[in-house]
């Protein structure tokens, strides 16, 4: 009994928060869902960068698709005055990640530079880790997709084709923070700088909602938006420490 | 030209406007090009000729290009790994898209890369409409098409020869005129059916112009919008939603320091939610087609009785136009004042206000509440741009669906008459009026030039499979812009897939098969050709200006930027030159059998239809209900209610001008006396991905249109809706609509975050 109690008085010592800030580079994001108008480009962009299957309506009316970021839509109120309100979702690359915790084989884990990692094929598709994830972000490759030639030619050749049995999510466009790194190097530089990488999502929002960058320096945007008083993370009761600070849209019902 | 490094290393938005001078005027005639892209040593550059020169295994190169499948026209980088393209961006030099895009533009690369693409031109073996065709070699293909125009120009009948088009801007519209004029022939429209027609009329009634206005609704405070779905694929999608960020943040992105302005309000009146309307601060569902007495309410409010339009405006009290919107006359009094009180109050109408029977009368009053706010010309009002660079503004290049349809029959009237058809799609985007097919036809022969078999190819003799976006040259100076002059090439990103060539070329060829007088006076060897001898005019033109050594320089540099353009506004003035009056709308069928608005909407990912046979598109979630691959009707749950409906019940969709099934959707966003359709799906002839897929809520309006422009009214038409007793379960992304109080969208204004302890 005692152990246990121990277990819980001693639990926070054991997740060492900040941990991960000893490291390089603690990637996150910070997304203004004032500026946020649930276009849905991110999605787009997403599925063009990360090779993600086109699943076809049968599997889609199965709950099969994969979309690592997605529109959440949330109502309130009544008409007239019924609000609906906007929330990209994805992979909060969580410091305390359930996930992670969660996996037999290790397929899922911290990676040095802060972000959740999944190995592809390593994962042995138990699917724990989706049931662990509060947020819903992760996806199984029930199937192994094909896609309708020549669409194939597309395909970003920096990212794995997933096939069926294993787990995927958004990976804060790992690839790309890997170009950089690299490029940062042929330039003699040590350190990436602000600005190097933007996640497919980012670049391509239209109204800039979605900021990108290393946590651990303070003076990046991401650093210094994320002290917001709009800022907040989503399901804090869960402890998950999640990378991810969204800005809350601002109500102002009265005009 | 390619470049080696991600563009997405970002060009601030104040290194932006440092560059294009943030003010009113800089240095009148001043070129801009980012010298961030254009200072690269030349040695660097590759030239693209043929794919093998940007093929270096692992290595990606950028081309800078524009995307075309809306006409907002949004500067684009694609990235292009081993001869292929991989991803679309933002070019983040051009200042319509800034380095974002839509949703559709992302799913540019599935045009290029689409299994339903035509291959070969083909000719009609079977009866027009069955889709039974053959295929034929280019050469015979061209040299049917055009020793039939030679006998027509040889015999002087050349004028039965008439090309519609979609939105085709720049100098390609400038070579096809020419074309037409050799062949004796003034015949040449453009039409899409969303064309703001209306929104051209009313600022040439209003304030005397013929552009577009570009509404600075960044720099505004207080916006008042009035259908339009500025955030939806409105006009310029990406270029006013990056100006709605900077309008809620009060800071533009970048400008991390110095001072933030009040974040900007929002009011969206519709009777349907649109996204915008989701974003909206209030969203006020007015009767639809009644939004000019709103304007004229709010007018009345703020003129208080006094100033040239008292007279007008008199009878526009709040309890009447209460009476006449269904908005409560405190609500609209509400308006007025915040309108009134605002710093930069800005009013923008489109959308189904501009869709009715009075859509030219409602945005005139829509256009009165910005001059009144003395926002002509003005930072955070409403900026009319220049004359463009180059080519005809759209209100000189559109027609109405009214002159479409005459344009039509006229050709079909005249023996011999040829009807030749690029990149549009009238037969989808048409209301229920069999005039357009029956007049189809009769033109003894039918050109189509496409990527797509869609329904109007269906009707062509011969189809010319032309290049995608991302294959050809051209060029474009975007509308409504960005209240400067700009102006893009488009490139080959990729070399052709298949056997397919630019619009210009087929015209090109076409005229090298004609007689002596017709090579001479189209004497270019292809269509870059003739684009680079137009840039060389404006060159030649500006050359004093311009600070490059010769015009191989600048063709280079604007190629590599992806974007020229002169910092120069246009000066205004706030002068009215209309009569403002409220005229009621018209809606086709009575209330009693039709007791239901009907409001189709440009949806979300296939805009007028042309995203349909985009699979992303097809499992993109829509925005407000997301929903994918299929079609449905929007009901308050009243209306449910009194019909004894739930979600997913199929209802039959009756108008004076046909029926259609669709599944129901329930939803707190419309009012209970208008349902609603996305418009999109219900291709009969798209490729695998569309056809066969929901319904087409176009096919049951009535032929109703604008009086004054004979712009399509498709806001105007009434429905009767009759339970089928069938059912369907919507193929949509799952979730509870409802925060159930999770802390998921943050904790309300004033509160902090509970919960967690630590991180
Ligand atoms: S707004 Fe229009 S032009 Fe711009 S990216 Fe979207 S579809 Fe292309």
């Amino acid at each position: 009994m005692s152990l246990i109690k121990d277990l819980f008085t001693n639990w926070s010592v054991w997740r060492r928060p900040g941990y991960f800030e000893s490291f390089d580079y603690s990637w996150g994001m910070v997304i203004d869902l004032d500026r946020c108008t649930g276009c849905e480009a991110c999605v787009v962009a997403c599925t063009a960068e990360n090779n993600l299957p086109i699943v076809g309506e049968k599997r889609f009316s199965e709950n099969r698709e994969i979309k690592w970021i997605r529109i959440e839509r949330y109502w309130s109120g009544e008409y007239p005055n019924a609000k609906l309100s906007f929330i990209p979702m994805l992979c909060q690359h969580c410091d305390q990640a359930p996930c992670e915790i969660a996996c037999p084989v290790s397929a899922t884990y911290h990676n040095q530079d802060g972000l959740n990692t999944q190995i592809y094929n390593r994962c042995i598709g138990t699917r724990t880790c989706a049931v662990y994830c509060p947020y819903e972000v992760r996806f199984f490759n029930w199937f192994s997709y094909t896609w309708d030639a020549p669409l194939e030619q597309q395909l970003n050749p920096d990212v794995t084709v997933r096939e069926k049995g294993v787990m995927e999510k958004c990976t804060f466009c790992i690839q790309r923070i890997r170009e950089a790194k690299d490029h940062a190097k042929d330039d003699g530089r040590r350190r990436l700088r602000e600005g190097d990488i933007q996640p497919a999502c980012a670049q391509a929002c239209p109204t800039k909602a979605i900021v990108f960058g290393d946590r651990n320096d303070p003076d990046s945007q991401v650093a210094q938006m994320a002290s917001d008083a709009r800022g907040y993370t989503v399901l804090k009761e869960l402890n998950t420490s999640p990378s991810i600070v969204y800005l809350r849209r601002v109500d102002q019902e009265h005009v | 030209m390619a470049r080696k490094k991600n563009p997405g290393s970002k060009l601030s938005r104040r290194e932006f406007l440092a560059l294009v001078g943030t003010g009113t005027s800089v240095m009148a005639g001043a070129g801009f090009l980012t010298a961030k892209f254009s200072r690269r040593p030349v040695e660097q550059l590759i030239p693209y000729v043929v794919p093998p020169e940007d093929y270096i295994p692992g290595v990606a190169a950028y081309y800078n290009t524009v995307c075309n499948l809306c006409p907002a026209g949004c500067g684009i980088t694609v990235r292009i790994r081993e001869g292929r393209a991989k991803k679309i961006e933002g070019n983040p030099a051009h200042p319509v898209s800034q380095g974002g895009t839509c949703a559709l533009g992302q799913s540019g690369l599935q045009v290029l890369y689409n299994p339903d693409r035509l291959q070969t031109p083909v000719t009609r073996r079977g009866e027009r409409g069955t889709g039974d065709f053959h295929t034929v070699g280019w050469n015979s293909a061209l040299t049917t098409v055009a020793s039939h125009l030679d006998k027509l120009r040889l015999a002087n009948r050349g004028a039965g020869v008439g090309l519609l088009t979609g939105d085709i801007r720049g100098h390609l519209d400038d070579l096809l005129i020419q074309f037409l004029g050799l062949m004796g022939s003034g015949r040449y429209l453009q039409y899409a059916f969303t064309n703001p027609t209306n929104l051209y009329s009313a600022n040439a009634a209003s304030f005397d112009t013929a552009q577009l206005p570009y509404y600075d609704i960044a720099n505004s405070d207080f916006l008042l919008s009035f259908g339009a779905d500025f955030l939806g694929m409105w006009v310029s999608p990406v270029s006013y939603s990056r100006a709605y960020g900077d309008f809620r943040q009060g800071r533009r992105e970048g400008e991390d320091k110095g001072p933030r302005r009040q974040r900007g309000q929002l009011v969206q009146i519709e009777p349907r939610m649109s996204l915008t309307g989701a974003n909206a601060d209030i969203w006020v569902p007015a009767v639809p087609g009644t939004e000019g007495a709103l304007a004229l309410g709010i007018a009345h409010i703020i003129a208080g009785g006094a100033g040239r339009f008292a007279a007008a405006l008199a009878e526009f009290d709040p309890p009447r136009v209460a009476e006449i919107s269904g908005v409560e006359a405190s609500t609209i009094e509400r308006l007025a004042r915040s309108f009134g009180d605002a710093k930069a109050p800005l009013a923008i109408g489109g959308g189904g206000a501009a869709a009715g029977t009075n859509g030219v009368p409602n945005l005139v009053a829509i256009n009165l509440l910005n001059h009144l706010a003395g926002n002509i010309g003005r930072e955070g009002g409403v900026v009319f741009n220049p004359k463009p660079a180059f080519g005809r503004t759209g209100m000189q290049r559109h027609g109405s669906y009214l002159d479409l349809l005459a344009f039509v029959e006229e050709i079909a009237d005249v023996d011999d008459g040829v009807l030749i058809i690029a990149g549009t799609n009238p037969l989808y985007d048409f209301p229920g009026d069999e005039r357009l097919v029956r007049a189809l036809q009769r033109i003894p022969l039918v050109v189509g030039l496409s990527s797509f078999m869609d329904e109007t190819m269906q009707y062509a003799d011969i189809v010319l499979p032309v290049n995608s976006y991302l294959e050809g040259w051209g060029d474009d100076a975007p509308e409504p812009g960005v209240g400067m002059r700009v102006a893009s090439i488009s490139q080959p990103v990729v070399a052709p897939l298949y056997d397919t060539m630019d619009v210009g070329d087929v015209f090109i060829r076409l005229a090298q098969r004609m007689d002596r007088d017709m090579q001479r006076a189209m004497p270019w060897p292809d269509f870059h050709a003739y684009l680079r001898n137009a840039w060389r005019r404006m060159y030649d033109k500006r050359r004093d200006k311009l600070d490059y050594v010769d015009f191989d320089a600048f063709w280079t540099a604007v190629l590599e930027a992806g974007v020229w353009g002169e910092t120069r506004r246009a000066s205004q003035r706030n002068e009215f030159h209309a009569q403002v009056d409220y005229e009621p709308p018209v809606h086709a069928g009575n209330d009693v059998d039709y007791p239901w608005y009907f409001q189709p909407f440009v949806s979300q990912g296939f805009f007028d239809g042309r995203g349909a046979n985009l699979p992303w598109q097809q499992e993109l979630p829509d925005p407000m209900t997301s929903i994918v691959y299929g079609s449905w009707i929007e009901l308050n749950p009243r209306t449910a209610n009194e019909l004894g409906v739930d979600e997913g019940d199929i209802l039959e969709v009756s108008s004076p001008a046909g029926s259609l099934r669709a599944p129901v959707w329930i939803t707190q966003g419309i009012r209970p006396d208008t349902v609603a359709m996305p418009i999109g799906q219900g291709h009969t002839s798209f490729g695998r991905y569309a056809t066969g897929r929901g319904a087409n809520p176009l096919s049951i309006l009535s032929a109703q249109v604008d009086s004054r422009t004979g712009a399509f009214a498709w806001g105007a038409t009434r429905v009767n809706l009759t339970p089928t007793g069938e059912r369907i379960r919507f193929v949509k992304t799952g979730g509870w609509s409802r925060t159930l109080d999770r802390q998921i969208l943050g904790p309300r204004s004033g509160e902090t975050q509970e919960g967690g302890d630590h991180g």
